[in-house]
């Protein structure tokens, strides 16, 4: 049996949390709701559960961002609710944390349960959690990026990403230091990622980071060479938006 | 027959002495115990060269003399040493150098000296006597008949040097009698003032004249007073001129061993080889004594010799000639530099006009490429300024697809609600806010991927298929040949056409109906298209237009902007199918890929 406590401070949509969790009765008891950033510290401190649906706009009281701050150690599961955030769901897609979506779909809740059971959501969720209130704590601050890779999580600074590859369903990312991961989601995730860190798809394979670019092959498409020494071809249709983007820069 | 009609050297000499001649000695005297440098010392020098120049008048070292003093006088800016100077130079050129050219050169210097001052006029006469000599050394007689009468105008001291002059003119045009006539005055001029020089020289001219006169004996007294005023007074400058006429007077009177001896000696004084003149008289005058003699031989040698000497004065004659032609020459040389300099500057000035023509056409085509780049840059100013404005409009008109959905959707909810049925209410509700989000998402982008489009149509459909119960059943195909990721489409371009065909066709349809989705490729075109089999649309409908659909009108105002913005030529086709009823739309697109 799981404990878990529901984190909003509307009604409506705890009720609504409530409906969705009655076919988990079995495993999954809830023992508890607050709808403050001081109610919700203080309730996860006495409660203890092993899971934390928790909204990130707690009304006047602060955001969920507060409350974790507030813990310091994280040691439950932990699924981010909210409505229409995309500010904060960029900054869970970069932490590689689970986020659900109100009003929260069946299908979706479903989901997000089964992997609190199957996996150990738990896993370096301090180190995810720590990475998010990072990333969030200033704007000029390097992002750091979770990438789920087969024994847990690896982070990296985005400003360390020299480029992506992408290789069907599978992602290669190569940073600076010549550090290569290979992670199971499509470039186009990394690409709605970063896109907005002067990353550039120069190709259907290829996402650059700009910032990396040290000469431009003139060509058909042409080329880019990155400071890796690696040289990667540009795709004709890309070639006027990019050499517009690195003239941008 | 030859003899000498020698000139009498008519100079200009300084100050009032007169023809007193003072002894070479004394002038040399004073001249080395001056060591100041003034006028007077220019006027002894002066004395002095004239002096010299009478005594020797070969002596071609006096050249340098001459120059020195014309320096002198020239820098102590005395104008009547320099016009001295320079008629003593005229002298030395003419007499000892033999050079008339020259020697005319100076002269006219002088001359222009003396006309350019009142106090100097009185030079003019002397210097005018010079020219006239030259005139009579070329044997240009008229000319210098002209210039010794001009002197003789000047009522002066040099009337006896023109008197002398005229008088030897007469003897070498042979009218004698008018010779002896000049002569006889200028020889009683020179009595009476004493001046033994012109007194010798009109002697030894006169005897000559009276030789050709045939008057012999009047001719040995004249020549006999001549020779003992030259040894008496050392007149060096009439003595050849005196031998000559003496061997000629001798020959004559038949006495040729003083002829021989006379024309001998003629030959040994010194600078007589430089003088062709005395040489030829000479040597006529021995080859005359060798034939008297009968020595034959020496005789065709003497004639032989005289004969070169013609040659050779014909030559000197050439001179006058060749420094004539040289000072065309100068003056063509003179002309032709200017020429060249006019050249030059007009070159200068043609290359300035061209340099200058080259540097507007530069500056001009440098302007017209200059606007050019601007107009572009304006124009593609311009362009983006378009392209921005036809953005907007664009994302006005994508986010008009908001309110309108919306508002279907909601009156859908409010249909379950209606109807009790909470649970379909809460299904639609979720797909209807994850459709909203889409719609949002997309509404911010000018292209989507056709992959992200195609699962927006599915989810539209699929939630408007159970408002309506499953009145309607739908299918979805796309062309293989279309990679859906790669492949860019104006997002839910489709989805008011779905719409018409849902609310209009499906809605009023009695019983099921269908409706086929298909994408496919013709070329580069991308062909969409949304078929029914729905009621179709009402007759009156299609007549006003103005009544066309919302959706549809949309669906054509995006076209014409993208057409516009990308110059391609999107187009909306609506076909009313009669049998069955039922609407085909079509959207031709270019088709476009991301990579």
């Amino acid at each position: 049996m799981m404990d878990a406590v529901i984190i909003d401070d509307e009604e409506h949509c705890v009720a609504s949390l409530r409906r969705l969790l009655l076919p988990y009765q079995d495993s999954v008891r809830l023992v508890g709701t607050f709808a403050t950033v001081d109610e919700a510290v203080m309730g996860i401190g006495t409660r203890q559960p092993d899971i934390v649906f928790m909204d990130v706009q707690l009304g006047e009281s602060g955001t969920a961002f507060d409350v974790l701050n507030a813990l310091g150690a994280v040691a439950f599961n932990l699924i981010f609710t909210t409505a229409y955030d995309q500010y904060a769901v960029q900054a869970f897609r970069f932490a590689a944390l689970d986020y659900l979506l109100k009003p929260i779909a069946v299908g979706d809740f479903a989901n997000a349960m089964n992997r609190v059971f199957q996996r150990n959501e738990q896993q370096q969720l301090s180190v995810r959690v720590a990475a998010l209130l990072d990333n969030l704590s200033g704007a000029d601050k390097p992002k750091k990026m979770g990438l789920p890779t087969a024994d847990g999580y690896e982070f990296v600074d985005v400003s360390e990403v020299v480029h992506c590859r992408s290789d069907v369903n599978y992602t290669h990312i190569f940073t600076v230091s010549g550090q290569k991961y290979t992670v199971s989601k499509t470039l186009k995730h990394f690409e709605e990622l970063l896109g907005g860190y002067h990353f550039f798809r120069i190709h259907h394979s290829h996402l650059i980071n700009l910032d990396y670019v040290v000469k431009y092959v003139r060509g058909k498409g042409g080329a880019v060479v990155l400071a890796n020494g690696v040289t990667l071809e540009v795709s004709s249709r890309r070639k006027d938006e990019f050499l517009a983007r690195l003239k941008m820069k | 027959m030859k003899g000498l009609l020698s000139l009498v050297v008519i100079c200009s000499i300084g100050s009032m002495e007169g023809y007193i001649q003072r002894p070479l000695d004394s002038l040399h005297a004073d001249l080395a115990r001056r060591d100041v440098i003034d006028t007077a010392l220019v006027d002894l020098r002066n004395d002095y060269l004239r002096q010299r120049l009478l005594a020797n008048p070969t002596d071609t070292i006096l050249l340098a003399f001459a120059n020195e003093t014309l320096e002198i006088a020239g820098a102590i800016r005395y104008a009547r040493g320099t016009l001295l100077a320079y008629e003593r130079l005229g002298l030395v050129y003419q007499y000892a150098l033999g050079d008339p050219y020259r020697a005319l050169e100076y002269y006219q210097q002088a001359m222009q000296l003396a006309e350019s001052e009142d106090v100097l006029a009185s030079y003019q006469a002397g210097i005018i006597g010079n020219i006239g000599n030259i005139y009579y050394e070329q044997e240009e007689y008229g000319k210098a008949l002209n210039y010794f009468r001009r002197v003789l105008a000047f009522q002066n001291d040099m009337e006896l040097a023109a008197t002398a002059n005229i008088g030897n003119i007469y003897g070498n045009l042979q009218q004698n009698d008018s010779a002896a006539y000049y002569l006889k005055r200028a020889i009683s001029l020179a009595r009476e003032t004493s001046n033994w020089v012109f007194l010798a020289n009109g002697l030894c001219s006169l005897s000559l004249v009276y030789v050709h006169l045939g008057e012999t004996h009047a001719a040995q007294e004249a020549i006999e007073e001549s020779l003992a005023l030259i040894e008496q007074h050392q007149i060096g400058f009439v003595r050849t001129t005196a031998y000559i006429n003496a061997a000629m007077v001798y020959l004559a009177g038949h006495d040729l061993v003083h002829a021989e001896r006379f024309a001998s000696d003629a030959l040994k004084m010194d600078g007589a080889l430089n003088n062709a003149t005395v040489q030829k008289a000479a040597w006529a005058t021995l080859a005359d004594v060798y034939a008297a003699q009968h020595r034959y031989k020496d005789a065709l040698e003497a004639y032989k010799r005289y004969d070169a000497f013609q040659d050779s004065l014909t030559s000197q004659n050439r001179r006058v000639e060749i420094n004539r032609r040289q000072l065309q020459y100068d003056f063509e040389k003179q002309k032709a530099l200017a020429q060249a300099e006019i050249r030059r500057q007009t070159t200068i000035r043609n290359a300035s006009l061209l340099g200058g023509g080259v540097l507007l056409v530069i500056g001009i085509l440098g302007f017209i490429l200059y606007k050019r780049r601007r107009d572009i840059v304006v124009q593609k100013q311009d362009a983006e300024f378009k392209a921005l404005v036809a953005d907007t409009e664009l994302k006005a008109l994508r986010a008009q697809l908001n309110p309108h959905f919306i508002f279907n959707s909601l009156n859908s909810i409010s249909d379950y609600i209606a109807k009790s049925d909470i649970e379909s209410a809460q299904e639609y509700l979720t797909q209807f806010a994850q459709l909203m989000r889409q719609t949002l998402e997309n509404s911010d982008r000018k292209e989507i991927s056709l992959a992200a489009d195609l699962l927006f149509m599915e989810l539209y459909l699929k939630v408007e298929a159970k408002r309506l119960s499953d009145k309607f059943s739908y299918r979805i195909d796309v062309d293989e040949a279309i990679d859906i990721d790669n492949t860019l489409v104006p997002p839910m371009l489709l989805q008011p056409l779905i719409e018409n065909s849902i609310w209009h066709g499906m809605a009023r349809k009695e019983g099921k109906g269908h409706i086929h989705i298909a994408f496919r490729k013709a070329g580069e075109t991308l062909i969409c298209s949304v078929d029914d089999d729905g009621v179709g649309r009402r007759t009156e409908d299609v007549a006003k237009a103005s009544k066309r659909s919302f959706g549809l009108r949309l669906t054509e105002a995006r076209l014409a902007i993208l057409n516009k913005q990308k110059n391609v030529q999107g187009r909306l086709d609506i076909i009313d199918k009669t049998e069955g009823g039922g609407v085909f739309t079509e959207v031709r697109l270019p088709l476009q890929l991301a990579f």
